[in-house]
């Protein structure tokens, strides 16, 4: 997957999540969780449905990692290059 | 047969529990005792007609666009959808002790807040701070019993106003003799004051069905007739359950929602000392209104007392019609006036009373009777007269409930020790539901949902 792809997966799992979120002014290197009004419960979603689909299994000290659209792209390109 | 995640009881808490993890794992399974679905809120047919158990109105209402809102967050859980849904909020309610003033409150928070300002109004302050100190507190924070009783009358300084507001709280939700706990406390305010009360605007067996076919859309299965006499286990790891055909049904993981000591009697451990458990009686008035008869349309759930001390415990007789709860269905916003209309009427009951005459099936629904016609009377002097136009009436007793949910003692909040992280020392195997603390239909859904976020899903 190349970045953008990466991107728009995690955007795809966020408006699976909650069909009402609003994209539109996102700021990609501030916290999903504040722009678009998240808990830690809806990241979990997150989470699940990466492993679901691509069968990521991502540690919970590396939920961190997820907080940004561009830190869930640097954390996430190495580990669905070849998805 | 051998499944990833076994669910033990098709209550709320369960389907909740089993359509949150059979998004991500199908393959799962419920296991149900009783021919339905729905544990404490479930039906059963009379003369052809749907009558609900246990639903007066689910408490935590939100509108739909609050995210944060515990509602919303178990729709995004679960993934349902609120548009598939028609929830219909309440119209008023009512707290009324004999000889006092009355205490309204509806979805609208500022309602409670008049009310209190007019008929209070030396405790409006306090009242105040008491929004500040249930602001301060995060009540899912594991912590030993506190008394909110104590608390609450000391920060407003006024006996009768404290019982008031407890009133409520504690019929909808305490399993502790005349107190609750802080946090519980806490919960049961925001659920019930601060966000208000709606209702489904079809029946509950319609709410149970849509949740079972979008269980059953992820893939998840169910079986329903079906009773687990043991749950397996090997030091601190279960491994699967006997079931009373004899069939083993094995499992990596388990989540038991049919209350604490109802698990712990599975895995054949001790169960807690003896604590006093509270029953209830619920009868059902169906009543055809005409002109002589004036129930209220705009009352949604009425509390009452009648007693100089209002007292919420299990009581010496076989029913404590001293204070109850009367619910009128019907009353809920948007639901049409239909020819016949509902009531209900709660009060606490002594189980071990009622246990001692059941087998007397004669002593036992004469008794039945006597109590209802008492139920009438008392409710009569608080919304009027409606004897002579009911048609049909049913009562349960805390038997009837032990009957159909399996509950100890028809305990309908369950254990007065609430285990609220669920563990109970298994490696796999976690409570959920009424003993897990979180009580109502949210919350007990709710419950499910955060068992299986914090102990399965990962391991799934």
């Amino acid at each position: 997957m190349t970045s953008e792809e990466v991107k728009d997966l995690i955007l795809e799992i966020i408006e699976d999540i909650d069909d009402e979120a609003d994209f539109e002014n996102l700021k990609a290197d501030a916290p999903l969780r504040d722009q678009l009004d998240l808990d830690s419960m809806d990241f979990l979603d997150i989470v699940m449905e990466l492993r679901k689909r691509h069968q990521l299994q991502i540690p919970e000290e590396d939920y961190p990692n997820l907080a940004t659209l561009d830190s869930c792209v640097t954390y996430l390109e190495p580990l669905l290059k070849d998805a | 047969m051998k499944v990833p995640l076994l669910v033990i009881g098709g209550g709320l808490s369960g389907l909740a529990a089993a359509v949150r993890a059979a998004r991500f794992v199908p393959e799962v399974l419920i296991i149900e005792k009783h021919s339905r679905l729905g544990g404490l809120n479930s039906y059963f047919y009379r003369n052809k007609t749907l009558y609900e158990t246990g639903l007066h109105a689910i408490t935590n209402y939100a509108p739909p666009g609050e995210k944060s809102a515990p509602l919303n967050r178990l729709f995004r859980q679960l993934k349902l959808k609120r548009k598939d849904f028609s929830f219909c909020q309440q119209q008023q309610s009512e707290v009324t002790f004999l000889g006092c003033e009355s205490l309204l409150f509806s979805n609208d928070f500022n309602l409670l807040l008049e009310q209190i300002n007019s008929k209070f109004p030396q405790c409006i302050d306090n009242f105040q701070k008491l929004l500040l100190f249930i602001n301060s507190i995060n009540p899912f924070l594991p912590s030993p019993f506190r008394s909110a009783k104590r608390k609450i009358n000391e920060i407003l300084g006024d006996k009768l106003l404290t019982d008031m507001l407890l009133c409520p709280l504690m019929f909808y939700g305490s399993s502790h003799e005349n107190d609750m706990d802080m946090n519980q406390f806490v919960i049961m305010f925001q659920a019930i004051y601060l966000q208000g009360m709606f209702r489904p605007l079809g029946t509950i067996k319609n709410f149970l069905d849509h949740l079972h076919r979008h269980y059953h859309s992820f893939g998840g299965k169910l079986r329903k007739n079906t009773e687990a006499i043991k749950l397996l286990h090997k030091n601190n790891t279960v491994y699967g359950v006997e079931l009373k055909n004899g069939e083993i049904i094995e499992c990596e993981q388990m989540v038991s929602t049919i209350g604490l000591d109802e698990t712990k009697k599975l895995l054949s451990k001790k169960v807690s000392p003896a604590q006093p458990r509270l029953g209830f009686t619920e009868t059902i008035y169906e009543i055809k209104p005409e002109k002589t008869c004036s129930l209220p349309r705009d009352k949604t759930i009425i509390f009452y007392n009648n007693s100089n001390e209002f007292s919420y415990k299990n009581p010496d007789e076989f029913v404590d019609h001293s204070s109850g709860v009367i619910c009128f269905p019907g009353n809920f916003q948007g639901i049409e006036r239909k020819e016949v209309v509902e009531v209900r009427a709660t009060h606490l009951a002594n189980y071990t009373r009622w246990k001692s005459i059941a087998s007397c099936r004669d002593e036992y629904l004469a008794l039945k009777r006597r109590t209802s016609r008492k139920t009438v009377t008392n409710l009569e002097n608080i919304v009027g007269s409606f004897n002579s136009n009911i048609v049909y009436e049913n009562s349960f007793t805390p038997v009837t409930i032990e009957r159909y949910t399996a509950k100890i003692g028809g305990a309908i909040y369950g254990s007065p020790v609430k285990v609220k992280d669920g563990d109970i020392g298994f490696k796999n195997l976690f409570l959920a539901g009424t003993d897990q603390g979180f009580l109502g239909i949210v919350g007990s859904m709710l419950s499910g949902v955060s068992i299986v976020n914090q102990h399965i899903l990962a391991k799934l």
